[in-house]
């Protein structure tokens, strides 16, 4: 046998524990091998795919970050990795072989491991660069596919760093294998597990600090955002850190003095054994809590714009394309039968067609009793003044707040929700002039939401009595009257070629008064989400991976203790079905709870984030997190299975 | 009352084709009720393979059992699992105790298992814990106690569930000769107290002449048997007298304990 066969049979003995982490290396690999392969692409690097520039940057920062990642999940697994192996080594020197040799093994394992996990990923990558490339063609828009190449650039630095990192990692394990004494050795695996030790303080001042940092974060708005959010954050870590290493413990103990719950059948066990397995990985579960908090939180917010963005935009102008003209049948900016042609010869079928008339209001301020001070500052607001008939008949066509003004007063209608926090307007007196008289009146209200394109002088609305807006209308000069316009029609989302051929049809020195922008900033705001989601993908499915093989290899190490455990309980009488029903929980509780922690933590940040974009965004966060949670759970079965299949294996053999 | 029943008792590996071992051959086996029966045999014997088969943890390729009046053999694995617990009791030679539960947990463990009261439990323990005396070391985990310590949580996890009969298997092995003779003397009391029913499968002649009987078998068979007389000591001699007539290799547990 040479010392390179021992190497490999080394790890193919090992393979259940390796295959986690090697699958994990591997995707690594393949991710990292994907994104050198589109940065390297010839026609990429020529500039010969349109758009590509946009995304180069972001996947750079991804290369980085996979590398970065790699090399602490490689460095944690291989430490991990010779703890348990420790007992091997120390038989191998019991058996006369030098530590010179067990480095020179270990680092040909290491060799080894390093050049599955490469050839494999790469390999991969090979394949699937053909669906990646034409996903990203489509993504980009870029109208030409890019075709399958493998650039050797992509292929040396994949392997090359790849390999310096896997080698780096093993050399450094070197370091520390065989520096302890052979007894040591020996017996590090039958060391006795001191009991927890429980700082009822320490707990308590866990939950203390989540819970504080979640109040903090619920209390975020954009004026506190800067100050708060490190505090947040900061708080949050240090939570989970305690909930996982003291307050587990202590709710643990607390179910262990609830003699009618923990006397009760599986229980105990359960239970008992639960308090060792969180203590011992609390470090680990808490690492894949923020890791879980932060992927979750980062592709909830991606998501969450990408769904935000439509209802906004809509939100923001009510018309695909609308206009305001000065004058009561003045057609300045668009003549609207060339507009309505246009759209109809694409093809599209128009769903909404308003004209609102209104007065111009100029130099609207407050008026107040000091003098005019605000007044002052806020000269030139121009507003739109539109009758209470006619505005609650718009505004009940987008399901708008009605408004309800008695004579003298007015309610202001402001172009978004979110500028409700600051009107320029307050409520009391204002005044503003029409056609060169002042009016002045009382504010009523102020609420956000435009009920017509929200542009040039139609940006504000003043919302007057019918009765008050005849006779103003009846004072006015015919310059002041004026007429919005508003087109919608049926998919809209992909109608950016007939809203540019709108767009020409507009004088050029009208153009403020038109709103076009919609269609348009749409697209292309979709595209750059779509991009940053499918880069993003990728990162959390590698970050995904790697946090379920760390618990998946944890507990594989975990095994042997548990063989023997479960071997003794079965032979006094313990059925399968209850071995198998305390495994599940078990397992089940340390693969799901840091996810669930996890959850909660960017359930927290999303509804942060909520708040300081004044909507509710829950319903589209609550999507990314289903499928992530679905994902563990599909996870955990596949380690739950495995695990039992070992445990009931190592029983057997144990047992004839 | 007959407590345990083995008629023409076979175990043979290995059949498939290449030669057959016969394990054990037509063994004859009862236990009273109240019995403390030791069997002895050299290495190879037997003995582990006829325990394993005592223990419902393997099948007998031929031969009838019976335990407390049910054929375990007849039953399905579940049922196996349930019979084990409820009817046997085991005491191993490395204690198999958790690490994660104190040794009071330990010992409660069958009754837990079986959805006992609380109330019911520490009524069931106190007693038996004062007996293998033990009540000062309930609360202490299984790395803080001594070996004998730890022999006789086991047995008392062995016996709290009162089940027909206790099985032991080289329960000294891991001890030093002060901590075995605690633990023989404490499994006397308990089945001189409490009438419990114990089989012992041991090597050392100073264990087996804690018995009131010691069988030994030889190659699969039973070879002799001998009953114990009011001395122990002299039982002893007994044993060693009839393992010199049994031969085989016993040199692997050794013998200055006595």
């Amino acid at each position: 046998m040479t010392f390179r066969s021992l190497a490999l049979s080394n790890v193919r003995g090992n393979w259940r524990a390796y295959s986690a982490f090697i699958l994990s290396s591997v995707f690594s690999v393949l991710i990292f091998y994907l994104y050198a392969a589109f940065l390297f692409h010839p026609d990429v690097v020529n500039g010969e795919i349109r758009g590509a520039a946009q995304v180069k940057q972001g996947m750079l920062a991804c290369e980085f970050l996979i590398m970065i990642f790699s090399f602490f999940f490689v460095l944690y697994s291989n430490s991990a990795f010779m703890k348990t192996r420790k007992k091997e080594f120390g038989l191998f020197t019991l058996f006369g072989m030098t530590r010179g040799q067990i480095r020179k093994m270990v680092l040909y394992e290491g060799a080894f491991i390093a050049a599955v996990s490469i050839v494999a990923g790469i390999g991969l990558g090979m394949l699937f660069s053909k669906l990646f490339f034409l996903a990203l063609g489509v993504l980009l828009d870029s109208g030409e596919t890019i075709p399958f190449a493998v650039p050797p650039v992509a292929l040396w630095l994949t392997a090359a760093g790849f390999f310096a990192l896997f080698m780096t990692i093993t050399s450094l394990t070197l370091i520390r294998v065989g520096r302890s004494q052979i007894v040591e050795l020996l017996r590090e695996a039958r060391k006795p597990k001191p009991e927890p030790r429980l700082s009822v303080a320490a707990a308590l001042a866990g939950f203390l600090t989540l819970a504080g940092g979640y109040a903090l974060a619920l209390s975020m708005n954009s004026q506190s955002f800067l100050i708060l959010s490190l505090p947040v954050i900061g708080l949050t870590v240090v939570g989970t850190y305690f909930l996982y290493s003291q307050g587990s413990v202590a709710v643990l103990r607390l179910l262990m003095r609830r003699k009618r719950f923990y006397y009760n059948r599986t229980h105990m066990l359960t239970v008992s054994q639960l308090v060792y397995k969180m203590k011992d990985n609390a470090r680990l579960l808490f690492v894949i809590s923020v890791m879980s908090a932060v992927v979750l939180s980062a592709s909830g917010t991606v998501y969450v714009f990408q769904k935000l963005q439509k209802v906004q935009i809509v939100d923001h102008a009510p018309y695909a394309v609308g206009f305001v003209e000065r004058g009561a049948d003045a057609h300045e900016v668009v003549d609207p039968a060339t507009v309505k042609q246009i759209v109809q010869a694409d093809g599209l079928r128009i769903t909404r067609e308003r004209q609102l008339a209104g007065l111009l209001g100029q130099d609207v301020a407050d008026d107040n009793a000091a003098g005019g001070k605000a007044g002052n500052k806020d000269d030139g607001m121009q507003a739109m003044i539109v009758s209470e008939r006619d505005y609650n008949r718009e505004a009940g066509l987008f399901g708008r707040k009605q408004a309800d003004v008695a004579d003298g007063e007015a309610v202001l209608v402001l172009p978004y929700k979110e500028m409700e926090s600051f009107s320029p307007l307050k409520v009391g007196d204002i005044r503003f002039t029409l056609s060169g008289e002042t009016v002045k009146m009382k504010l009523k209200s102020y609420y956000g939401g435009a009920v017509v394109s929200p542009v040039s002088y139609a940006t504000y609305m003043l919302v007057v009595d019918d009765a008050r807006y005849e006779a103003l209308r009846a004072s006015a000069a015919p310059s002041s009257k004026l007429v919005s316009y508003g087109y919608e029609w049926a998919d809209w989302e992909h109608s950016e070629p007939t809203v540019a051929k709108i767009d020409a049809a507009i004088s050029p020195k009208f153009e403020s008064q038109a709103q076009t922008y919609r269609v348009p900033s749409f697209v292309s705001g979709q595209q750059s989400l779509g991009l940053t989601l499918f880069i993003g993908l990728f990162i959390s499915l590698l970050f995904f991976i790697a946090m379920g093989s760390l618990i998946y290899f944890k507990l594989f190490t975990e095994l042997q203790d548990d063989q023997a455990q479960f071997k003794a309980l079965s032979r006094i009488g313990m059925t399968a079905a209850e071995i198998r029903r305390i495994v599940v929980t078990q397992v089940g509780l340390v693969f799901l709870l840091p996810c669930l922690v996890g959850s909660v933590h960017a359930l927290f940040a999303i509804q942060a984030l909520g708040n300081l974009l004044n909507t509710s965004i829950l319903k589209y966060a609550a999507v990314v997190f289903a499928i992530y949670l679905v994902m563990q759970a599909l996870y955990f079965a596949i380690t739950c299975t495995t695990y039992l299949r070992s445990i009931r294996g190592g029983g057997r053999t144990a047992a004839e | 009352m007959q407590v345990l029943k083995a008629q023409g008792l076979s175990k043979i590996y290995g059949a498939k084709g290449g030669i057959a071992y016969h394990a054990l051959d037509q063994i004859d086996l009862s236990v009273d009720k109240g019995e403390f029966v030791g069997i002895m045999g050299p290495s190879g014997s037997g003995k582990t393979t006829l325990l394993n088969l005592l223990a419902t943890i393997d099948k007998p390729t031929s031969g009838t059992l019976e335990i407390g009046g049910t054929d375990p053999v007849r039953l399905s694995e579940r049922d196996i699992a349930l019979f084990r617990r409820r009817e046997l009791g085991f005491v191993f030679q490395d204690f198999n105790l958790l690490d994660t539960l104190p040794i009071k947990e330990n010992i409660i463990l069958p009754l837990v298992l079986e959805g006992a009261k609380p109330a019911v439990i520490e009524h069931k323990l106190r007693p038996i814990a004062e007996l293998l005396g033990i009540s000062s070391i309930l609360n202490k985990r299984t790395y803080e106690v001594s070996g004998g310590q730890k022999q006789r949580a086991a047995i008392a996890r062995a016996i709290i569930h009162e089940p027909s009969l206790l099985l032991a298997d080289e329960l000294t092995g891991n001890l030093d000769s002060k901590s075995a003779k605690d633990v023989m003397n404490a499994l006397r009391d308990l089945n001189e107290r409490l009438s419990a029913t114990v089989l012992l499968v041991t090597h050392d002649p100073f264990s087996a002449s804690y018995c009131k009987r010691v069988l030994f078998i030889k190659d699969g068979k039973l070879f002799s048997e001998i009953r114990r007389g009011v001395n122990r000591q002299a039982f002893f001699q007994q044993i060693l007298d009839s393992l010199s007539v049994l031969g085989g290799n016993f040199d692997d547990v050794p013998f200055a304990r006595a």
